[in-house]
């Protein structure tokens, strides 16, 4: 007895065992998916940008340090937008920012202190024999000609221009700080109510955003999705495999597989204390669409056995049919799992690692459920034949409905043209690795949410209207305290923000240095060449103490620290996309260490926009690591299985070829490589090979057990096999195509790109493979003592 | 975690609170001096009518660092008027700057603020403060300074809500509420509770709640001794309970019998420094 035999008689025993006790096992598997369940409500949401990079990067760990130093908050932000002739200096719009700030003072969580707008900051004005700080206006001016005396003393102020007041003067803000962050989501809320009482008029917008709102609102949007995207994928999977077997049990047995997967995943996520992030919305339908695929496997086989022998036990058919299922069903498994776990190897962000664990997990619990619960439940029920599959009389081979005779035409275009498909393979081949050389790395956080969504048209108009809202920050330390006061320090300062703004898409900076220069302009009756940095290091000191005789003991905790050790410079970006973000950083890490750093002075980058250059960086190396992975462990697994390199080697083609093309859309196209589109490698992988496995384990079965000629074999494989395999397809192709309808947007393209990946490795599994070994005829395929005999007895339960 | 120590701190005090007020309110209440009474006794002391000291301020952030000046300063009344002026003397850096504050009775009057800058070599005129604008980079307003140990009576109503221990003294509490939300507004508190210490009517400890009615900050006057016959605080602490900034004034060298010279309180003087 050979090894392959050994192998089938142990399986036999097994699913004699299943079969045996199907209800315990049918019990089991229903107590555990309410186990699982279980665990399900306490998973938490962790919405935050900071989620997808690992909390112990050290870019992360710094930015915090500076937020901590010197207490950097992610603020709330109303802007207030008029494009009319006068901008926001006029009666009207300057009463709407008094009535805004006046309203967010009353509001719960926001430190009334802490709300900075036209109608709370303080103007320093130079006179003859002293300075006055005085608020803009005490009340909104009633005439135009006070609006634009307003716009003149603010237009004079240059700390304010760009970021409190838009530099042409169409847009205002209103930012508020919040007394506890995590409360974000709430306060957003209420702050969309306030801006809808608010009394604008005709040409006055209002628009709320701020990081604060995006992380409190990301919530909010990701269950909203997540409650669209599942019940669409259960459906449109209930409905593959009804058009499959058109009977019930069809039906009804992959959907009990899915939720077994789907809830197992979710649950043992929950039970393992890793948040819920927003590309997690994928999992469970990725899930769904995976989980289906076994069950539909083992029930197309069912179906033709129950066609075949109409009248044996059901319990016969049952263990016949896994006889022949299990080992591509463990296979395809196996495979689908190192695709993800490609994925959790390769990714550093925790949010795709887990995504990559979990599924695999799933993909594990599928097939576990598709081992035993499912002939369990096969064995109870009656046979009954599918109308889908209904006996040629007198011939040991099943007719099929017009999706077998379909793939049967296609399979003939096969036979006809293995080299032309070939070629078109090896074209697309060449094609894709010009398509790769062209892929762009990018992406943006606000990308998450759908352009149309408030949210991302608030980012867009501030960043339009206004210097922008992504912030770069570069902490200067210098050894001793008060080292700040010298005047060479702060010049240098001044050198590296003069610097920063001919920077592309930096348009304006603030630190310690432009307060300085304004209360030396005020310090000298308001003349402009006052605004300049003192020249003594005392008079910066008393500068200090002057400003707080009517300052805020905090007043200036967001540019320096409190010993005047370090300070804070912070450039303002319009745009927060990774190829922007690259060009500043690069730029400014090279300015640094050329011009800045000098013996008692250095400067670091910080910010957010530090912290997602960091992070995304890797997001092209993970993402060819991941593939490599994900690649090198299907290539083993194909290779082991089918005891041959050829095997394994032949099986990656068309997923290669399908990579190769995706490369091809996304490079010509300009479709960036990014969040969604890094993850849909690894995973296309993982489950394109499965059309392979299950068309070389069914050609290896027709050849060598069944002895038919080549062109016999492909043309008998496209109506059984080829038929399941486009069932399969349709169930994957539409679980991920229900993540198109997504509207975070990284999981919308995620979807899109999963789905063509998969109907791709669908057409070049059903063409470029039997073409493959049409013309090639690999010696694999006839080896007798390959592990994948099928040459089953057989097989009579008695009973 | 810096907010649930200050949870926790609260929850303390309420539970204190909760654990001393039955048995006083109900038992005792008849016997207590009335909010206005407590109020009057602590106006009533003598506060010297010029007095001169030095005091250092000490400043300290959230993250512990520390700011340290040391100044000399004098005040003096006439009449209603209040003058004061303040010398910087260290840091070096600073050393010589001169603050000068006139503050007049009249409310609708403003005060006069002049600074003189060493390193400009000019008297500087500044705009007056707001009441309730924090005071040289202190966690005191310009109203608690301007107050010393004394209260306002016509900006609260006052109720005296019980007793309890300062520093091992007894005191009655006295709940101050801002007669109206507009000086709610100016002062920046909606409410104020005073320790009171009967045996010599002071104040040993103040609690402000901001105008949303959080608890925003608490002065501990420790210190109290007699100098010259007058009962004088040698020790203020500070603490900002939102922003965990700190504040401690420690003054020493007080004299309230060598007198002031008038001239101390003009621009030629704080040009010319000590």
């Amino acid at each position: 007895m050979n090894s392959s035999e050994l192998n089938q008689t142990q399986a036999r025993y097994f699913f004699l065992g299943v079969t045996a006790w199907p209800k315990t096992i049918i019990a089991i598997g229903l107590i555990l998916i309410i186990g699982f369940a279980s665990f399900i409500p306490t998973l938490e949401k962790d919405t935050r940008a900071d989620a997808f990079i690992p909390p112990d990067h050290p870019a992360l760990l710094f930015r915090d340090k500076v937020e901590d130093i010197f207490g950097l908050q992610d603020p709330m932000v109303i802007a207030l937008v008029n494009e009319g002739e006068a901008g926001i200096f006029n009666p009207h719009s300057l009463e709407v920012v008094e009535w805004l700030t006046r309203r967010l003072e009353t509001v719960d969580n926001i430190d009334p202190e802490r709300i900075t707008s036209l109608a709370t900051e303080n103007d320093i004005i130079g006179t003859e024999d002293g300075m006055l700080v005085e608020p803009f206006f005490e009340t909104p001016p009633r005439t135009q000609a006070a609006a634009n005396a307003v716009r003149t003393a603010v237009m004079d102020f240059p700390l304010y221009v760009g970021s409190l007041v838009s530099r042409d003067g169409t847009g205002t803000l209103i930012v508020a700080e919040l007394d506890d962050q995590t409360n974000a989501q709430q306060v957003y809320e209420e702050l969309l109510q306030i801006v809808e009482q608010a009394p604008v008029q005709e040409g006055e917008q209002l628009y709320v955003a701020g990081e604060g709102a995006v992380a409190g609102y990301m919530g909010a949007y990701i269950d909203a999705d997540a409650f669209r995207l599942n019940p669409i994928a259960g459906l449109v999977i209930t409905l593959v495999c009804f058009v499959a077997f058109r009977t019930l049990r069809g039906t009804l047995i992959p959907n009990l597989v899915v939720a077994a997967t789907a809830v197992s995943a979710l649950g043992l996520m929950a039970a393992a204390g890793v948040s819920f992030f927003v590309i997690t919305n994928a999992l469970p339908v990725v899930l769904i669409g995976i989980a289906v695929a076994d069950s539909i496997h083992i029930l197309s086989q069912y179906y033709e056995e129950v066609a075949l022998h109409p009248d044996d036990t059901p319990r016969d058919v049952t263990v016949r049919t896994m006889l022949h299922m299990w080992r591509p069903v463990t296979l395809t498994s196996l495979t689908t799992m190192a695709g993800f776990l490609g994925l959790y190897f390769a990714s550093m962000m925790p949010p795709m690692q887990y995504f990559g664990l979990f599924a695999m997990i799933g993909v594990g619990v599928a097939w576990v459920y598709s081992l035993t619960v499912v002939p369990a439940v096969l064995s109870l029920l009656r046979l009954k034949p599918s109308r889908a599959y209904s006996i040629q009389a007198g011939e040991n081979s099943s007719r099929v409905d017009g999706f077998g005779r379909v793939l049967d035409v296609l399979g003939r275009a096969v036979v006809r043209a293995p080299r032309r498909i070939l070629l078109v393979a090896v074209t697309l081949i060449v094609i894709g690795g010009i398509g790769a050389s062209k892929i762009q790395l990018d992406e943006t956080l606000i990308r998450v949410f759908h352009h149309e969504e408030p949210l991302h048209i608030a980012d867009s108009t501030l960043n339009r209207v206004f210097d922008g809202t992504h912030y770069l920050d570069i902490m200067i330390e210098t050894p001793e305290p008060e080292d700040l006061f010298k005047p060479e320090h702060l010049q240098r300062i001044e050198a590296l923000q003069r610097w920063l703004e001919i920077q592309p898409h930096v348009n304006g900076t603030t630190s310690i240095v432009d307060y300085l220069k304004q209360m030396n302009k005020a310090l000298h009756e308001d003349s402009k060449e006052a605004y300049r940095l003192p020249e003594d290091p005392d008079l910066v000191a008393q500068y200090f103490l002057l400003y707080s005789a009517s300052g805020d003991p905090t007043d200036f905790q967001e540019e320096v620290d409190y010993d005047y050790q370090l300070a804070n410079v912070r450039a303002r970006l319009d745009d927060g996309r990774y190829s922007v973000e690259k060009v500043v950083i690069e730029a400014a890490q090279q300015y640094i260490d050329d011009e800045f750093n000098a013996p008692g002075i250095k400067a670091y980058l910080s910010g957010r926009v530090n912290v997602d250059y960091h992070w995304i960086k890797r997001l092209g190396e993970s993402h060819v690591v991941s593939v490599a992975i994900s690649l090198l462990l299907v290539w083993l697994m194909a290779t082991v299985s089918f005891r041959s390199a050829v095997a394994g080697t032949i099986a990656l083609l068309p997923v290669v070829t399908t990579i190769l093309t995706i490369y091809a859309v996304m490079g010509f196209s300009g479709i960036w490589l990014s969040i969604g589109t890094s993850m849909f490698a690894a995973i296309s992988i993982g489950l394109g090979v499965d059309f392979s496995i299950h068309t070389i384990e069914r050609l290896q079965s027709l050849l060598r057990d069944t002895r038919l000629s080549v062109d016999e074999a492909i043309l008998k494989l496209y109506p059984s096999t080829g038929r399941a395999l486009l069932f399969n397809f349709a169930a994957l192709a539409l679980g991920f195509g229900v993540l198109t309808t997504s509207k975070v947007v990284v999981l919308h393209e995620f979807g899109v790109l999963v789905a063509v990946a998969i109907a791709t490795s669908f057409l070049s599994s059903m063409t470029v493979l039997p073409a493959l070994v049409k013309v090639f005829k690999p010696g694999f395929l006839w080896q007798e003592n390959a592990a994948t005999s099928t040459a089953i007895p057989q097989t009579q339960t008695t009973n | 975690m810096k907010t649930l120590t200050r949870h926790t701190r609260k929850g303390l005090i309420t539970v204190l609170i909760l654990a001393i007020s039955p048995a006083t309110n109900t038992l005792q209440a008849a016997d207590w001096p009335t909010g206005d009474e407590i109020a009057q006794r602590i106006n009533a002391r003598d506060e010297g009518e010029a007095v001169s000291r030095n005091l250092t301020m000490e400043m300290i952030d959230r993250r512990g660092k520390k700011r340290v000046r040391e100044t000399r300063g004098f005040r003096k009344y006439y009449g209603d008027e209040k003058r004061s002026v303040i010398f910087y003397q260290q840091p070096k850096n600073v050393k010589d700057t001169a603050f000068m504050t006139y503050d007049y009775p009249q409310a609708d009057v403003d005060d006069d603020q002049w600074l003189y800058l060493p390193a400009m070599r000019k008297v500087r005129r500044i705009s007056a403060s707001d009441r309730g604008d924090y005071f040289l980079g202190t966690d005191f307003t310009y109203e608690d300074i301007k107050l010393e140990s004394k209260v306002s009576i016509a900006d609260y109503t006052r109720k005296t809500t019980g007793e309890d221990e300062v520093d091992g003294h007894h005191c009655y509490v006295v709940e101050a509420l801002p007669v109206d939300d507009e000086t709610a507004k100016e002062l920046g508190y909606s409410r104020v509770e005073q320790c009171v210490d009967d045996a010599i009517w002071m104040v040993r400890r103040s609690r402000f709640w901001d105008t949303r009615g959080k608890l925003l900050k608490t002065i501990h006057t420790r210190g109290i001794r007699q100098v010259q016959g007058i009962w004088t605080q040698h020790h203020l602490e500070v603490e900002n309970h939102k922003t965990s900034h700190r504040t401690v004034f420690t003054f020493s060298e007080v004299d309230y019998v060598k007198g002031v010279h008038d001239g101390v309180f003009t621009q030629k003087a704080i040009r010319r420094g000590l």
